[in-house]
This record gives structure tokens, C-alpha cells and sequence, in this order.
């Protein structure tokens, strides 16, 4: 497959409400240090991917139109691409294949919601069935609560467990210019939070944040004159039949499928071995866990002995989300860019004071829902 | 969130919902600019150097160049017709005021005669600010026959930075054939019926056309129990915008007994506080009709589902 790489990326200092810029603003904010980093400007740029979360999230439609007058794209190929929590790197695997299929050799793709805007909890309740289930819906923290709940009776995990990632994410989120909870938290401070969706708790549920993201990805050719592309040597979205019979949610099979199909493509048969940096995008920290598993970084049901280790913890043998993850931003539809933007600045050497010594291979998670939609991607600083 | 509505055969059936949304827009300096001026009866534009342009409404960046625009211009009250269309709410107009380089959109008054592309017109403030575009209340003809003004710095301005917004959504939505007959059971006779798949034999629950996993034509209905396992739960003490109950209650997911698929409901009949000890997974639970009077053809015509035995058995 043609060699595509990431040389350039750019995000904004998230927030919980801008009151200074609009939608497009922020957005804009993030595709100018993009080509800044990238040393391009919107001329160099042959397409153009949106990512938003869904539109009830902002009340503007089609909100790609409004977004090219902000960006000078106006006359370039622009496509919205969406697909809950993990749009943003949804948008990206369509990016990719523009470049794999010689549509383009520099794609720009722009991630972001301003989520202080609209009811953020009644948007999500309104992905659930109208009639079968929506009067009980409570966004996906409701039945994202209900199967950690189950992951805890089925497989002894506690809820210690996920206040240890709401711990070490904070902690990390410290390090973090872009972030905008940086508070330390103690397991105590999270177990006497206010229960919101018990077992989910204030200190286990990220911000809601206004942010964007942006990455460019360029051919083999056209990276040649950036002088430390991130190379993407594997990327994968699976999705799940939402109601299907018998369907596992004790561990996401489409982050099973997702995470064997990159780790194919990228050569890798032991990522807690050959991965030295990991971002998961974790809307509540029992996420985290349960993707631990699922990129099978420790054996299914591991997830809580592998946290209590410190092994993720920035010092750890294999860190995850030295960014902070979500704990620290989480604005939606730019999520999931983000946490591909972290890793990638990872392998580049560049992610500052939370930087990984000397990470090469760096890992990064994705998706939408409990167990429904998941991405996975592996980007590296050798083409390979 | 769901309204519901009892189908029949001789209605027609569709689930009527409305979606009632609140926002607060964040207008960015450009458009919040626009809005606060309107209330002093000043038109802003914004003025691109590089694309010599001027727009109105103005913009945070030019939409030829994608730069940030030089300056606020103040635009005159006067322009030309440049299109129009008659709709039974008025007539809406690109209007191209003088000194501008793009049309505004707005609405003209015709009670003062014919209006057609090159027509003079006028705008008409409204009696009272309301931060709205409608500020600006209306365009009229223009019959003073003066020579065209321009636009000229706007000097300072104030901002109006952010603006409520709502919507209201109302959609219609087809039960179709299997949904139709599932809620007309539940609420004439207390069943719950599924689609068997003919491959893998799985009771699916709602009924469906064809089997999510052998995309095979499912075919016959079958009734299931109204007594199945708690799959999962959750105990909500989260309060939002939208939300049919009131907190606490259990979110719960059952898989009712001969179906393979979850059904979302909640738990209830006994202190919500004591949920965390008395509700584990795999544990059998049974409904709890709403009497037969109340029932509307939705999930809801299910009161609840209850432990078994239930609270005061044990």
C-alpha cells in the first residue's frame, strides 16, 4: 500500500466555553498552526475532510459550507465525514485512503465541536431507537455505566480500577498546554465524587469541552520535504450491529477486529512490547480499561491488575494517554483527531513535557459508544 | 423525549416526537459586531484589502482569501435589487448595498408598489431592538432618487457575543409493519413479540425485516417472555435538558427470556439507593404492566421491570 504520513498538525487550547470565536473560528484556530507546523499554506492543500460530531451538538447543518469560508478552502474538494466519538479519526482513515488512491497528496482534516453551545447529554440520548429505548436513553454514559457495571461483576474489576486511569490521566493532563482540567486527583477524590451514572462518578467522566484539531496527511512524495513525518502504518474503523443477538459487551469486538487488522498491516505481534506510547480516547475512564484488553496490551479481564502495575503511567513500560486523554479536553468531534495528532507528535519527538523518551511506535484508539464503533492506528517515525 | 401514539390500521401510523433543543451560539466578533450595530441603526460590512472586497453581513474572514478582514465598514441604507422571490411569508431579496461587494438577504415591504431586479431600496428599522437581524425590519423603495452612498470605517463597535438559540424539531415516524403490530401487542394484549431468524434460530426483540447478523429475511413473529435477565444497569443521578424521568432511576438493559437481544428499560419497585446491593447481573426480572387503560403502544406501557421474586415476596 502506498506510504501515507502525518507533517503537520495543530489543536487549540480547549476550553470549556469560547466566548471569542465561533464554531468556524475554532476550527480555524487549529487548521492555521497545522499548516504552520507543517510549513504549508491552504494553497499547498488538495482536499479537505470535516469532522464534526452530530449537528444537534452545534444546531448548524451541513456546518462543512460554513467552515470552508473560514479556512480559504473554498473551489477544493470538502467532505464532511461523521461518526460519533470517533469522527475525527474517521475523517482521517478517509484522508488516508484520498492519499493511498492518488486522489490527493496533502489532505487536510479538521475536527471540532463546540460543545458549550447546545444540550449535549439530550443530542446524544437522540442515537437511540425512537421508538425502542430513547424515553430511557441517558447520552452513552447510561448504558456505558450499565456494562462497566457488568464488567465489574463478571470479571472482579472495582471500581478502584477506573479511579487509578481517572488518576493517572489527570496527572498527565498537568503536562498538557493544550488541556484545560488540569487538576490532580486523588483514587479517594474520585470514589467520593458525585455519582452521575453510578458506577460512573464526577471524577471518572472527562470535561465537556470547545475544541478543534487538525492534521495533514501527505504521499510518500509529498512528505519528503517535511523533516519528521509520522508515518501511518496501519489504521482500521470497524462498527458493530447496534442490536444484534448475543452481542458481547464485555469486550468490543469491533476494537478486536480493528486492533488485528492495524497490528497486520504494521508488523506488530506483541504491541505491549513494540508499541512505546499509547493515546485511547476514553469518554469515561471504565473505557480505558476495557480497551486495554481490547488492544490486547494485557490478556481480556487483565485491564485492572495492568493498571494497578503503573505500567501505563507516563513512567511505565507502555504509557497511555500521556496526553491526559479525555481528562484533560474532550471536545467530541475533534476527540478522536487529538488523540491521533498526541501519538503522532509522540513519534516525532515533539509532544513537549509529556513527551515518551525516545517513542517510536506509538499506538492510538478511537470510536463511538460502549463497544460500537472502533478505530485503531499505529504511526511510527520509520516508513517501514 | 417520545410522544407516542397508539397505531391502528386505520390511522396513520407514524410516531410523532419533537426534539426541543436550547442553544447558546457563540457569534464571533464579526457577526456579533453586525448584531450589536444593528441596534444603533449602523450596517456593518467587513473590508478585505487583499480581495478589495466588501460583505455584508461582515465576516471573521474573508471567504476568498480565508484572511482575517482589515476593517468594520459601515455600510449606507441604500442598495439595488439584485434577486427576489415571492413566498407566502413575503418577499425575500438579495439586496446589494451600496458600497458592497456581496448581497445581503433580506425582506422587502411591498405595500409602497413593485419591486424588480435593479430596484432602489431603502431599509427600515424596526420600533424596537430586539439583537436580531430583524433589527433591521425590512427594506422599502427607495423613491428619494439620491446618488449612491458608500461605505466608509466603521470606527468603534460593540459586541454582542453570544445569542440563545432554539429548536424545535418535529418528526413523523413510520412504524412500519413490524414495529406497528409489536406496539399494538403490547398495548391490546400484554405480548412482546420478536422475529425468529430461520438461520441461527435467535429470537430478535424489536421484531425486525432480517436478522442483523445473517442479513437473512426473518419472517415469522414469535412471542417471547415478559419475564427475562438483567443484562446490565446503571443507577442515574445525572440531571439534563431533554429527560423524560426524574432522578434517580435504574437504567437497565434485559434480555427477555427466548430472545437473543437487549431490551432498555428500567428497574424499579423498591429504594433506588439501596440498587448497588440489591441488583446483580443475571438476575431474573419480570414486568410490571401499566393498567391496560394507560397503555399507548410504547415501551413505557411497561411500568417497570422488578426483581424476582419481586421486593415484597422476599
Amino acid at each position: 500500500m502506498p506510504a501515507v504520513a502525518i507533517v503537520g498538525v495543530g489543536q487549540t487550547h480547549h476550553s470549556r466555553r469560547r466566548k471569542d470565536v465561533s464554531q468556524v473560528g475554532l476550527a480555524r484556530e487549529a487548521v492555521t498552526r497545522a499548516l504552520e507546523d507543517a510549513g504549508l499554506t491552504m494553497a499547498d492543500i488538495d482536499s479537505v475532510v470535516v469532522c464534526t460530531g452530530p449537528v444537534l451538538f452545534a444546531a448548524v447543518n451541513q456546518p462543512e459550507k460554513w467552515l470552508v469560508d473560514a479556512i480559504g478552502a473554498r473551489l477544493k474538494p470538502v467532505v464532511r465525514v461523521t461518526s460519533g466519538g470517533g469522527t475525527g479519526l474517521a475523517g482521517a482513515l478517509a484522508a488516508v485512503n484520498q492519499v493511498r488512491a492518488g486522489f490527493a497528496d496533502r489532505v487536510l482534516v479538521v475536527a471540532y465541536d463546540k460543545l458549550s453551545e447546545g444540550a449535549l447529554q439530550y443530542s446524544i440520548s437522540t442515537l437511540y431507537d425512537p421508538f425502542w429505548g430513547r424515553e430511557f436513553a441517558v447520552g452513552i454514559m447510561g448504558f456505558s455505566a450499565a456494562y462497566w457495571r457488568a464488567r465489574m461483576d463478571v470479571l472482579g474489576h472495582t471500581e478502584e480500577a477506573a479511579a487509578l486511569v481517572s488518576v493517572k490521566n489527570h496527572k498527565n493532563a498537568m503536562l498538557n498546554p493544550y488541556a484545560h482540567v488540569r487538576k490532580e486527583v486523588s483514587v479517594e477524590d474520585v470514589l467520593s465524587s458525585r455519582p452521575l451514572c453510578w458506577p460512573i462518578k464526577l471524577l471518572d467522566v472527562p470535561p465537556i469541552s470547545d475544541g478543534a484539531c487538525a492534521v495533514i496527511l501527505a504521499s510518500e512524495s509529498a512528505a519528503k520535504a517535511c523533516l519528521d513525518p509520522a508515518w501511518i502504518r496501519g489504521m482500521a474503523y470497524y462498527c458493530e450491529a447496534e442490536n444484534a443477538a448475543y452481542r458481547s459487551m464485555i469486550q468490543s469486538e469491533p476494537l478486536t477486529l480493528a486492533a488485528s487488522r492495524v497490528y497486520q498491516q504494521a508488523g506488530i505481534t506483541n504491541p505491549r512490547r513494540q508499541c512505546d506510547v499509547v493515546e485511547v480516547q476514553e469518554p469515561f475512564t471504565c473505557f480505558e480499561l476495557s480497551y486495554y484488553e481490547g488492544l490486547g496490551l494485557c490478556p481480556p479481564g487483565g485491564a485492572a491488575e495492568l493498571v494497578a502495575s503503573g505500567a501505563t503511567e507516563l513512567t511505565g513500560d507502555i504509557p497511555v494517554n500521556p496526553s491526559g486523554g479525555c481528562m484533560g479536553a474532550n471536545p467530541i468531534g475533534a476527540t478522536a483527531l487529538i488523540r491521533l495528532a498526541e501519538i503522532a507528535q509522540q513519534v516525532r519527538g515533539r509532544a513537549g513535557a509529556h513527551q515518551v523518551p525516545d517513542a517510536r511506535v506509538g499506538l492510538m484508539q478511537a470510536g463511538g459508544g460502549w463497544a460500537n464503533l472502533r478505530g485503531v492506528a499505529v504511526v511510527s517515525s520509520e516508513k517501514g | 423525549m417520545t410522544d407516542g401514539l397508539v397505531t391502528s390500521i386505520d390511522e396513520a401510523q407514524v410516531l410523532t416526537t419533537t426534539l426541543s433543543m436550547p442553544y447558546t451560539l457563540t457569534t464571533g466578533p464579526a457577526a456579533g459586531s453586525f448584531l450589536f450595530e444593528l441596534g444603533n441603526h449602523r450596517i456593518l460590512g467587513s473590508r478585505c484589502e487583499v480581495c478589495s472586497r466588501t460583505v455584508v453581513p461582515p465576516s471573521d474572514y474573508c471567504s476568498r482569501c480565508g484572511e482575517a478582514p482589515d476593517e468594520f465598514v459601515q455600510l449606507p441604507e441604500t442598495g439595488t435589487v439584485t434577486a427576489l422571490t415571492r413566498t407566502d411569508r413575503g418577499v425575500l431579496a438579495l439586496i446589494r448595498l451600496d458600497g458592497a461587494d456581496a448581497d445581503l438577504l433580506h425582506r422587502l415591504d411591498l405595500a409602497k408598489g413593485a419591486v424588480t431586479v435593479g430596484t432602489r431600496v431603502r431599509a427600515v428599522w424596526a420600533a424596537t431592538a430586539t439583537q436580531s437581524v430583524l433589527d433591521l425590519d425590512c427594506f422599502v423603495l427607495d423613491e428619494d432618487d439620491q446618488p449612491p452612498g458608500t461605505a466608509h470605517p466603521a470606527g468603534e463597535v460593540g459586541l454582542i457575543a453570544q445569542v440563545p438559540h432554539q429548536l424545535e424539531l418535529e418528526y413523523q415516524h413510520s412504524y412500519g409493519p413490524h414495529y406497528g403490530r409489536l406496539f399494538d401487542e403490547l398495548a391490546s394484549s400484554r405480548r412482546i413479540l420478536g422475529s425468529l431468524c430461520p438461520t441461527c434460530r435467535n429470537v430478535l426483540v424489536p421484531p425486525r425485516e432480517f436478522c442483523d447478523a445473517c442479513f437473512v429475511r426473518t419472517g415469522q413473529h414469535v412471542d417471547v417472555s415478559d419475564h427475562g435477565v438483567l443484562q446490565a444497569f446503571s443507577v442515574i443521578h445525572l440531571e439534563f435538558v431533554g429527560q423524560t424521568r426524574t432522578p434517580p432511576y435504574i437504567y437497565a438493559e434485559i434480555v427477555l427470556d427466548g430472545s437473543a437481544t437487549r431490551l432498555i428499560h428500567t428497574v424499579a419497585g423498591f429504594d433506588v439507593a439501596t440498587a448497588a446491593e440489591r441488583l446483580s447481573i443475571g438476575m431474573p426480572v419480570r414486568a410490571v404492566w401499566k393498567d391496560p387503560a394507560d397503555c399507548r403502544g410504547t415501551l413505557n406501557d411497561i411500568d417497570y421491570f422488578e426483581p424476582v421474586p419481586s421486593p415484597d415476596q422476599q
